[in-house]
């Protein structure tokens, strides 16, 4: 399990937020100062069959290396795939509001944020102050999300945090037919047979998963867009992304983290905090 | 069981099946109507009692997709599946089906209804507002009323008419009275309970004895029993509902919201104009209100988004809600429309496309979830 953690001190009382974002493929859960809506500590666990408990967990820990305890609990929100699941939660919320509220915090000037996750993708637009104006989702296919990703770091023999380098080094992308991550799959073998090289094809596919990424978006806002999710972390994903939406990308300042850090703010905002 | 009358209609189906097998019995012949276009009033007046037939039911829908493309509406398959199942018994007892011509997947599947039962077909002309178009549907109904006076040997005078038409009247009447109640800041009643008045057969004197009780009943409704005053406020508009289907409904409402309004064939828009019982023609009165119906089969359907922004005024309404059946495309290209519409009225909007199966009831309720929040965001 991995933590970063900033030490604020020990603070008294209910002051601490908690957002549990209960993803397909991990867990996250970000701790907030009620009084100074900072971020105390954040951390992430793989996702398992015992949910809840894992997540009880990870909190427990977290709570632990700051010196506090369930005590200092103002209020838990859930959100993401598993949100209905997390027994340490008082609400769940959805990840549409929680990652636009937690990428607004870290990054006020947003348009539109782009979450792109292990199993769906999601385009939502921002009005004023954060709030969610419209939103596409895709949460049918698997090939406009982390998952093709997945079978193609397997297929290929490439650690997923490498395929970034991978696609970097790309000269020509390679054109992915197929609709659907299956047949991709079977095409991918094929495109290495006939000897496309390994980078242009991890590029080709994050040249695909962009192209759905912009069929979903409607009409792009002028505005900052930003990139959020697990597979904001892969390299060449935010320069596919750019290329297909015709318009800069910025990758959120911690984009594994945005869902439950806005779950957490959602947490200290019901608990009787002003904005 | 239900409060303030409503239990009456927890047992609709056997009330109508039951009135249903009298009159067959009786040699009162049944007529099964497909869509808010057929006048009721015109099989009234014939001394028949006209039956809704359209299909809300999942399992009707294999069947129907051994003769019928798979991506056309739930709807048409379902309505289809159950004559090919003879599990729809209101259809096993009518004597005539009057279809219409509306969208195409309905035209091309009344074809192979039509080989299964007696048929008269309407022609719905589709230009709104043109004068030649009115001219061919009071010639429609004419026909329409030739054939049913011929068939069942009747005569439908114009004081035949006129009476029927009364009738359908009173039942608008207290139908639209029972939906705006949903206007009130403390709706009395949910989207699903209101959804569950409509019946099966138009104007059953039980049912309308019926409706009276749950209006004078509705005011005295003790708050444990309405909604919560603060939920989202909906404005559904769209494809209907039809019985069986209604679980749509409850997904709306799952999540602390009402659905004030129901902009759709099986809610507000054929209860929200009278005939002129008293016109000079009563037959062209008739024809006229018939045609105003704003379905997106018509072509414009600015009706449809006038009466929209007066509605979404009227219940207060907080978002906008489209539901759109798989392979409607009408609706589906009219949603842009709509879309434009509430953000006029600065009403969050979130269109919906899904069938009759329970597959996606996650993903509708991810999305239901995401558009309530932002109404709550931007109330405070």
């Amino acid at each position: 399990m991995k933590s970063t953690a900033t030490t604020i001190g020990r603070p008294e009382g209910k002051t601490v937020a908690v957002g549990v974002d209960a993803g397909s493929r991990a867990i996250k859960i970000a701790l907030l100062d009620t009084r100074t809506r900072a971020v105390v500590a954040t951390g992430s666990c793989d996702q398992g069959i015992n949910q809840s408990a894992l997540a009880s967990d990870l909190l427990a820990r977290l709570l632990a290396e700051q010196g506090l305890d369930a005590g200092s609990i103002a209020a838990t929100v859930a959100t993401g795939y598993g949100r209905h699941a997390v027994a340490a939660a008082d609400r769940a919320v959805t990840e549409i509001t929680c990652h636009a509220t937690g990428v607004y915090h870290l990054h006020a000037d947003v348009a539109a944020v782009i979450d792109i996750g292990g199993q769906d993708s999601k385009f939502i637009h921002l009005g004023t102050n954060g709030l969610v104006v419209d939103f596409s989702m895709n949460d049918r296919c698997a090939a406009g999300t982390g998952r093709f990703l997945e079978v193609v770091a397997q297929r290929l023999d490439v650690p997923i945090a490498s395929l970034g380098e991978h696609a970097r080094r790309a000269d020509k992308p390679a054109s992915i037919s197929s609709m659907c991550v299956v047949f991709a799959e079977s095409e991918l073998i094929g495109l290495l047979a006939s000897g496309t090289s390994r980078e242009n094809i991890i590029a080709g596919v994050c040249r695909a998963i962009a192209q759905r990424i912009a069929a979903m978006a409607g009409r792009i806002p002028a505005g900052k867009i930003v990139f959020t999710g697990g597979v904001a972390r892969v390299a060449g994903m935010r320069d596919a992304l750019a290329e297909a939406l015709r318009h800069p990308v910025t990758v959120a300042s911690d984009p594994c983290m945005t869902g439950a850090i806005g779950a957490a703010i959602i947490a200290a905002r019901e608990n009787g905090g002003s904005e | 069981m239900k409060d303030c009358g409503l239990d009456w209609f927890e047992e609709m189906v056997e009330h109508c099946y039951q009135k249903a097998t009298e009159f067959h019995e009786a040699g009162t012949p049944i007529i099964g109507i497909l869509c808010e276009y057929t006048p009721r009033e015109l099989i009234l007046a014939a001394g028949a009692w006209p039956v809704c037939l359209c299909g809300g039911d999942a399992d009707m829908i294999p069947a129907a997709e051994t003769l019928l493309p798979a991506g056309i509406c739930p709807l048409i398959k379902s309505t289809f599946g159950y004559s090919l199942n003879q599990a729809n018994p209101f259809l096993e007892m009518a004597s005539l089906l009057v279809a219409e011509t509306t969208c195409d997947g309905k035209k091309k599947m009344y074809e192979r209804l039509a080989e299964r039962h007696p048929m008269h077909v309407l022609e719905l002309p589709q230009k709104t507002g043109d004068p030649d178009a009115r001219i061919h549907w009071i010639r429609e109904l004419q026909k329409l009323r030739t054939v049913l006076e011929e068939r069942f040997n009747v005569a439908i005078t114009d004081e035949r008419l006129r009476d029927a038409i009364r009738l359908m009247n009173r039942e608008r009447r207290l139908r639209r009275a029972l939906a705006q109640e949903m206007r009130s800041a403390t709706p009395p009643l949910s989207g699903r309970e209101l959804l569950d008045l409509k019946s099966l057969i138009a104007c059953l004197p039980d049912d309308l004895a019926a409706y009276e009780r749950i209006a004078g009943a509705l005011p005295g409704r003790p708050a444990d029993a309405r909604p919560s005053p603060d939920n989202v406020r909906v404005l559904l508009t769209g494809v209907p509902v039809p019985h069986g289907a209604e679980r749509i409904l409850d997904l709306l409402e799952a999540d602390h919201a009402t659905v004030v309004c129901q902009e759709n064939c099986t809610g507000i828009k054929p209860v929200t104009e009278e005939v002129d019982a008293e016109a000079d023609d009563p037959l062209t009165a008739l024809a006229d209100v018939y045609l105003h119906l704003p379905c997106s089969v018509m072509t414009p359907n600015s009706e449809r988004m006038r009466r929209l922004g007066e509605l979404a005024r009227e219940y207060r309404a907080e978002c906008v809600v489209e539901l759109i059946w798989h392979g409607c495309l009408t609706y589906d290209i009219e949603a842009a429309y709509t879309r434009e519409l509430a953000a006029q009225f600065g009403l969050p909007y979130l269109r919906i496309e899904t069938d009759y199966s329970p597959n996606d009831d996650a993903r509708i309720a991810l999305r239901l979830g995401a558009l309530y929040e932002t109404v709550r965001a931007a109330r405070r």
